[in-house]
């Protein structure tokens, strides 16, 4: 009785090793997934990946760890994920926008943003917020424009650091609306809104999430915002598009990569994965907490947003004439 | 009373249990290692630095803090018994605390120097309180400009109060301005110095520095010396000290108390200062200096409460202007950075619970330090029993995984091997690495903040003396220069420091 009990499950457990290879090519994962964050911990990134981990690793049933790789505006974790295997255990959480305008701003770039990266998808959009410190008598951009054009030398336009997709912007825009204005390159958004709050400089161009709450206390007054549509928190804040400014598009993007040349079909496990994950409710509410709104999207809508990217915003800092080294 | 709703708001954070227990963790292991002679706070913090992460901001912060003013208390416990300070600030209290032992009143030395700690931290906590507030306002006001006289402030003070030579720190803090021009310039995006290597892009971590030339060089240098470590070995059933002994250290208690609070503050004072100053006062407004070194009572309590009062009104800076007053501030810094929380005036009004939760947690932290330090001072004792060649292998270890994990870099581990062999040559020709790792803190700020402001001002360098807390900062700067180069100040200085 045992022991055909024994030949029974000896035989299942053939008939279940037949059938494993064609299980195991739908596990794709053997090892731990890594997430490169490419920015020290605190972030957006950071606090995105480490919310997508735990989701991520309960569905492909592996362990997903969150790296933190600082350094040089992110080129330096996002080499790390250039340089890995290509299997998609590897993957970087980063600033697509700021990435897309790598190529340009950093002519000795150690890898290629297009081939050496492959987009697994967008994660999420959060707009910029065009802000005036209270001493700048102006409430919407055509007033903004009449300031600077009677007063030359009085606005400073404060960014997040030199060649950033925000100080790129700040040149385009005075360029766009024939005013000039100083850019005054901070260690970071938070930096750079405190001193535009304390009124060291008096412009700033910057993510809804660093910005953002200022201009609700009333520390700073809004004047525009990039998006599609205005935002909820400011409803008499009018758009870039409205304003017929340009770069109505730009912002924080956030986007998962992975090593370029990874097989299409991991790339396409997770991305379906990272959309589950980004259509459930408690990561919609963080995400918006963040400023912002979800994105998903298919890798090839990535890849697209990221090539458009890097021909547009690229031309606009060649015309800005920005170049680091 | 805004003052009195603050503090509430702080001991309601600082009660809350996990707070409480991170709290009761910081001490413990400040102690620890304040016991144990060659491993300080600095490495300790930079150790623990990337396991805060996980923790809400404040308990991380209440944890780090406890560490630096809790090891505080155990470096004179290895100062009195052992006569080996177990930090720098202890060096003093050997001088009598260690001939009291020797006296057979090791009890009292011992719960004098506790009491004197706990009488100096609950002030300190009390100026912290009422100082912040007005600080921070003021803070508000700082552009650019302001930030850069205030750091020109600090780097002068680091020089000028440093232990040794000023021809020395000058030179330390010079070289620790250049180390800090390392990596890619805010202004222009241009890399310097980097060698094209991407890792120094963003400059040279402070960290694995700090920990390479302050707890490895130390570690080094330990080594070559003979391992004498005889415990003064004596009953200490009899702690409580005499109404006599109170009588006379109290009046020291208050005075170290003041001295320590005023050179905590002081950007760039260092752990040595406080307890020097204060025992030099004591011994020259004794009506017997003879006494001293032979175990004045007035010669630990002083001292004692100047070291602890001094750790704590250290933190002023880094709470209200979000300038590091020392090395150890500056980890803080990174701690806080890596919380998402930016130093500066803004977080006082931004996250008061956070401010506050951690000024009312020295309170309870030195509430636990009295009780952990006094009964179970043998416990303690029995610590500096654990063999080096154990304890050594064990801290380097702990060094490079603490390093690497900061931002998960190799590179950073080899900094830290390499600062070691540096840091012990600078052990070995007599200079202080702390003004250098001023250097290396504040230059970088005192740099952009200059370019920023000269910027914003279109290159006019008037705007330095026409804002006037800029012009009272430098003010202070040019009396101290003259102070300086007066033979009168000159001497004296030196005769203080020879103490």
């Amino acid at each position: 009785m045992t022991l055909r009990l024994f030949k029974a499950a000896l035989a299942a457990l053939a008939l279940g090793s037949a059938a494993l290879p064609s299980l195991a090519s739908a596990q794709e994962f053997e090892r731990p997934v890594r997430i490169v964050v490419p920015y020290a911990p605190g972030g957006t990134s950071d606090i995105l990946a480490r919310l997508i981990a735990p989701k991520l690793s309960e569905a492909i049933g592996q362990s997903v760890v969150v790296e933190n790789k600082p350094g040089a505006a992110g080129n330096i974790g996002a080499d790390s994920v250039a340089k890995a295997k290509p299997d998609g255990h590897t993957l970087l959480l980063a600033d697509i926008g700021t990435l897309a305008l790598a190529p340009t701003v950093f002519p000795d770039l150690t890898f290629n943003v297009q081939n050496d990266l492959a987009p697994v998808g967008m994660v999420m959009f959060a707009p910029y917020v065009l802000a005036v410190h209270p001493s700048v008598p102006a409430k919407n951009v055509a007033e903004l424009v009449a300031y600077a054009k009677a007063n030359p030398g009085k606005l400073a336009a404060a960014n997040s650091g030199i060649g950033g997709l925000n100080h790129i912007t700040a040149i385009a825009l005075a360029k766009d609306l024939g005013i000039e204005w100083k850019t005054v390159p901070y260690k970071g958004g938070s930096a750079a809104s405190r001193a535009v709050v304390s009124g060291e400089s008096n412009v700033i161009i910057n993510g809804a999430t660093a910005t953002l709450p200022f201009v609700t206390n009333g520390q700073l007054v809004g004047i525009a915002v990039t998006g599609e549509e205005r935002l909820a928190a400011l409803p008499n804040v009018e758009t870039f598009k409205e304003a017929k400014l340009p770069l109505a598009d730009a912002g924080t993007w956030q986007g998962v990569m992975t090593t370029g040349g990874t097989p299409p079909e991991v790339v396409a496990r997770l991305n379906a994965e990272l959309a589950k994950i980004l259509a459930m409710p408690e990561i919609k509410d963080r995400v918006a907490e963040q400023g912002g709104s979800v994105r998903p999207g298919s890798p090839d809508d990535a890849k697209a947003w990221l090539a458009n990217a890097i021909k547009n915003w690229g031309e606009v800092a060649r015309a800005a004439d920005v170049k680091i080294n | 009373m805004e003052l009195f709703d603050n503090l509430l708001l702080g001991l309601s954070t600082a009660l809350q249990f996990n707070n409480l227990f991170y709290c009761l963790i910081g001490v413990v292991i400040g102690t620890a290692i304040g016991v144990l002679p060659g491993i300080g706070p600095i490495p300790t913090v930079a150790l623990l630095l990337p396991f805060t992460f996980g923790l809400e901001p404040a308990s991380a912060l209440i944890m780090l803090a406890g560490i630096f003013y809790g090891a505080q208390y155990g470096g004179s416990t290895t100062a009195i018994l052992v006569n080996v300070p177990g930090e720098t600030s202890s060096v003093v209290t050997c001088l009598d605390g260690h001939e009291m032992a020797k006296k057979g009143r090791a009890g009292a030395a011992l719960a004098i120097a506790a009491i004197s700690s706990f009488f100096a931290g609950t002030v300190a906590t009390v100026i912290i309180a009422v100082l912040s507030l007005p600080l921070a306002a003021l803070a508000l006001k700082f552009t650019a400009v302001e930030y850069f006289s205030l750091l020109v402030l600090g780097l002068f003070a680091a020089v000028i109060l440093a232990h040794g030579s000023v021809s020395k720190s000058l030179a330390m803090v010079f070289l620790g301005l250049l180390i800090g021009t390392v990596g890619i310039d805010v202004n222009s995006g241009i890399a310097r110095m980097t060698f094209g290597v991407p890792a120094l892009a963003d400059g040279l971590d402070f960290v694995p520095v700090a920990m390479g030339l302050f707890g490895l060089a130390e570690i080094i240098a330990n080594l070559e010396r003979p391992a004498v470590r005889q415990v003064v070995s004596q009953k200490l059933r009899d702690l409580m000290p005499s109404r006599a002994d109170l009588k006379a250290a109290f009046p020291a208690m208050v005075r170290g108390t003041f001295i320590g609070s005023a050179l905590g503050v002081l950007p760039g004072g260092g752990a040595a200062l406080p307890p020097f100053t204060a025992y030099a006062l004591e011994k020259k407004i004794a009506k017997d200096p003879s006494r001293f070194g032979k175990g004045a009572i007035e010669g630990v309590a002083g001292p004692e409460a100047a070291n602890n009062a001094g750790a704590q009104t250290s933190f002023i800076p880094l709470l209200t202007l979000g300038i590091p007053a020392n090395a150890l501030m500056a980890l803080m810094i990174g701690a806080l950075m890596m919380q998402g929380i930016q130093p500066g005036p803004q977080v006082m009004t931004e996250q008061p619970e956070l401010v506050w939760g951690v000024i009312a947690s020295m309170w309870t932290g030195n509430l636990m330090l009295l009780i952990i330090n006094l009964p179970l001072v043998g416990l303690w004792v029995s610590m500096l029993k654990i063999p080096y060649r154990l304890l050594f292998p064990a801290i380097v270890l702990f060094c490079c995984i603490g390093t690497y994990g900061i931002s998960n870099s190799a590179f950073n581990v080899w900094l830290m091997l390499g600062c070691a062999v540096v840091g012990y040559f600078f052990i070995k020709v007599g200079v202080e690495p702390a003004p250098l790792l001023l250097g290396l803190v504040l230059g970088p700020q005192l740099e952009e903040n200059f370019r920023r402001a000269m910027q914003l001002s279109d290159g006019d360098p008037s705007v330095f003396v026409t804002r006037p807390i800029s012009a009272v900062l430098l003010g202070i700067v040019a009396i101290m220069l003259l102070a300086m180069l007066s033979p009168a100040v000159l001497k004296t200085r030196k005769e203080a420091l020879a103490e």
